[in-house]
């Protein structure tokens, strides 16, 4: 007998950990996310000793969790608001970027830190993470103005961040003049930039086309698609993880945050690679350091320039851009946390040697700080925000395309899409029968679903039964709260008695199409517009 | 009243971290002087006057803190006991083990250092390797593989440092010598053809910077060895004076697995 070892016993505790870590803290009402911390902990060298300090597979699995963490931050940002919002979400992404940053890197430059060091230290105390995004939403506060500009200037905030960070590892340990490097860095961000926002977004959608029947085809058409920008900006000196969020940012549109690649994204992500990336970092955690009055001091320091500078940049906010005290109390809470570009950042400091266990220690206390801080603000604020009366949802966020073939015409899936795609939707397709037709065939159902997957339809297929086709475009367009119902041909009329909850247009192919139970006389247009087709009233 | 006494604890605890460097301090036994200790001077790809991948190593911290580099023999028995002769850290292909971790301290490691086995033929198997004649290093992590793992059938010869076991090796007294890979393929390399790298263990073995139990530089080593890894220096040493791959396993020579 021998003392376990090898890759079995090491992914073995790391799945326990994953699995337990989170649960065990939860129940003391801490977020999880500290119990992934506390279990790499537990079993690196500076807990029990089970993974040793010259392990290299947590460690590299825990390299590819940290950029698959930074391309899910991209991709699940909602772009949409960033364009209805825009002057209000570059401003505040400005501010409660910039005064974190001045805060941090003189915070830096105090303590007698290398003009590199304060400035990573800066870029990361700006950044910030979404985390309470979720709770904000599901108080019906989504689309409330505040709520998106923080959300929107999440873009600017953390891209800046990681601009930041590339500059700084790009030039940290390079013998290169001064010159070369910024040359360099340039020529990296222009490629990585036209990588990331022309080539892939139009490879992805070929894959998605010719290959992406397979789900599972699709979701790894993603995950190729971060790695391969990940490694494009480490060929330029620049850090993957921006690889990884440009990549994110760029196939938004392809990934609406409804369909279901997004939740398979979500699903592997919250599964395995994000938990692992956090139990790597745990295996840097030492309390013994974290207890130390030096710690301690650099965490206070740490907590005040970041929470503090977030706060000044939230009252900037509510003075320079008319938001109300309530409002800017949502947006600081929104823009507080610490966590994913933090971490990043803090990562990469640690792996060059800019920064020692001492600061990543401190700054494992402040995101711990923050997003115990940053809940109880939200909660606090949120209560004083006027709720919104029944706001009109994007129209292409749930388009329910309903078909009565299993093989209708191609430019029909789409047009769906041309329709969703501005908004960040999903669109539903969806068979319909009446009740005296025969049963369905699952086969063909399923078939229907690989032909919509193949022009870039995401959602699940669904069929839908009643005892007429206009009666069953109602019950489909409420069953999925369609903002929009895209029918193959004439299955409903205004006189078919039954009102549908949502538009109903019309694919009359070559014809263009017919809009039904308009809500606004500019919707056609709008549609027109979209779908690159002449719509009729 | 609340948020002002906050801030009041947050400045008086801010306090604690004035001057505390980003990457740790490095505060030399020895003003000015970086004092490094090393068992075997000089040692082939290693230590040899001047240059060499561990002299290099120690180069390169010197130039990190500012410092003037002084170069001290301590036999390894007293290092790996605790006892660096009053040296700031010790360079002498050290391999972190838990039984030296409770008397010494170690950076994370700069370099992958597997066992291997120096000979004139192929030991392709571990029979082959149990009917082989050793000599190994006494008081080290290897003698301890040779003795555990391998178990030779003939007791292996200890010597006191690696040039009395590779003088038996040359005297035909023993068939090979078990070195740290990075070692082994340096002198396999300079023997024009007479030795090979002739077998492998698998392992995670890996060298590491040495310093007094409880060292307060141990953050600012571990952030420079970090650092020399990420910008290439720890490559570029490797490449000039060993030739070697850092990790892992050689592609072409037979590893024997081993449970641990």
């Amino acid at each position: 007998m021998s003392a376990p070892h090898g890759p079995a016993w090491e992914f073995l505790l790391l799945f326990v950990v994953v699995i337990g870590g989170p649960l065990l803290l939860e129940r003391a009402r801490v977020p999880g996310i500290i119990g992934l911390l506390l279990g790499g902990y537990a079993i690196g060298p500076n807990g029990l000793g089970w993974i040793s300090r010259a392990n290299d597979t947590l460690p590299d699995l825990g390299q590819l969790g940290l950029l698959y963490l930074m391309f899910v931050a991209g991709v699940e940002l909602d772009l949409a608001l960033l364009r209805t919002y825009r002057r209000s979400a570059i401003s505040f992404g400005l501010l409660t970027f910039a005064v974190p940053m001045v805060a941090g890197t003189a915070v830096g430059f105090v303590l007698g830190w290398s003009a590199p060091a304060a400035f990573l230290l800066g870029s990361l105390l700006a950044s910030h993470t979404l985390i309470v995004y979720p709770l904000i939403r599901d108080g019906g506060l989504g689309s409330d103005p505040a709520v998106a500009t923080a959300v929107g200037a999440t873009v600017l905030t953390d891209t800046l961040a990681l601009i930041v960070l590339a500059v700084v590892s790009g030039t940290t340990g390079s013998n290169a003049s001064t010159w070369v490097v910024v040359v360099r860095l340039v020529a990296g961000f222009a490629v990585l930039g036209g990588f990331c926002f022309y080539t892939l977004p139009r490879a992805a959608r070929w894959c998605f086309r010719r290959l992406g029947g397979e789900r599972t085809v699709r979701y790894l058409v993603a995950i190729a698609g971060f790695l391969a920008a990940a490694v494009v900006a480490e060929v330029f000196g620049i850090e993957g993880i921006v690889g990884a969020f440009f990549a994110g940012l760029a196939l938004n549109r392809l990934v609406p945050n409804e369909g279901r690649l997004m939740d398979r994204i979500d699903f592997f992500g919250a599964a395995v690679f994000i938990p692992v990336f956090l139990v790597s970092v745990g295996l840097i955690l030492d309390p013994r350091v974290i207890a130390e009055p030096r710690t301690l001091g650099l965490a206070a320091l740490f907590v005040v320039a970041c929470l503090g500078g977030k706060v000044l940049a939230a009252w900037l906010a509510q003075v320079l851009l008319g938001f109300t005290r309530a409002r800017a109390g949502v947006m600081f809470a929104l823009t507080a946390p610490q966590a994913a570009a933090t971490l990043a950042s803090t990562t990469i400091g640690f792996q060059i040697g800019l920064f020692g266990t001492s600061v990543v220690n401190a700054v494992l206390v402040l995101i711990l700080v923050s997003l115990v801080v940053s809940p109880i603000a939200g909660r606090r604020f949120m209560r004083r925000l006027p709720r919104p009366s029944d706001t009109e949802r994007p129209l292409g966020s749930r388009v329910v395309l309903a078909v009565s073939t299993v093989d209708p015409p191609a430019e029909i899936f789409q047009l769906a899409a041309r329709i969703a795609a501005p908004d960040g939707g999903v669109v539903h397709p969806v068979l319909l029968r009446r009740e005296s037709d025969p049963a369905h065939d699952a086969a063909a159902v399923s078939a229907l679903e690989t032909m919509a997957n193949a022009h870039g339809v995401d959602g699940a297929a669904a069929v839908v039964v009643d005892r007429s086709l206009a009666a069953a475009v109602a019950h489909a367009a409420a069953a999925h709260l369609a903002t929009l119902v895209v029918v193959d041909g004439p299955m409903w009329s205004d006189r078919a008695g039954a009102a549908p909850p949502a538009p109903v247009l019309e694919f009359r192919g070559e014809e263009g199409a017919l809009l039904h139970a308009a809500t606004s006389d500019d919707l056609a247009g709008e549609i027109s517009r979209r779908a690159a087709t002449p719509v009729d009233v | 009243m609340r948020w002002i006494g906050a801030l009041l604890v947050a400045v008086l605890l801010a306090g604690c971290a004035r001057g505390a460097p980003a990457a740790g301090d490095f505060r030399p036994a020895v003003a000015g002087e970086l004092t490094v200790a090393t068992a075997t001077l000089p040692l082939p790809g290693f230590w040899e006057e001047p240059g060499g991948f561990e002299y290099g190593l120690a180069k390169a911290l010197a130039d990190r803190f500012h410092l003037r580099l002084r170069v001290v023999r301590v036999p390894f028995e007293r290092i790996v006991s605790g006892d660096l002769g009053g040296a700031d850290l010790a360079l002498s292909q050290v391999t972190a083990t838990r039984d030296r971790d409770r008397v010494l301290d170690f950076s994370e490691p700069y370099l992958a250092a597997p066992p291997a086995g120096l000979a004139r033929s192929a030991i392709p198997d571990l029979a082959a390797a149990r009917d082989t004649r050793w000599a190994v290093k006494r008081g080290t992590t290897l003698s301890a593989i040779l003795a555990g793992f391998i178990r030779p059938t003939t007791p292996p010869a200890l010597t006191v440092d690696e040039r009395a076991a590779l003088t038996l090796l040359a005297a035909g007294s023993v068939d090979a010598v078990l070195l740290d890979l990075p070692v082994a393929l340096v002198i396999a390399d300079r023997s024009g053809g007479g030795l090979r790298v002739a077998v492998q263990v698998d392992s995670d073995d890996s060298l590491a910077v040495a310093l007094p139990d409880g060292s307060a530089n141990r953050e600012a080593i571990d952030s420079a060895v970090r650092a020399f890894t990420d910008n290439g220096t720890i490559d570029r040493l490797a490449k000039r004076w060993l030739g070697a791959h850092l990790r892992g396993t050689e592609p072409n020579i037979p590893v024997l697995g081993r449970g641990r």
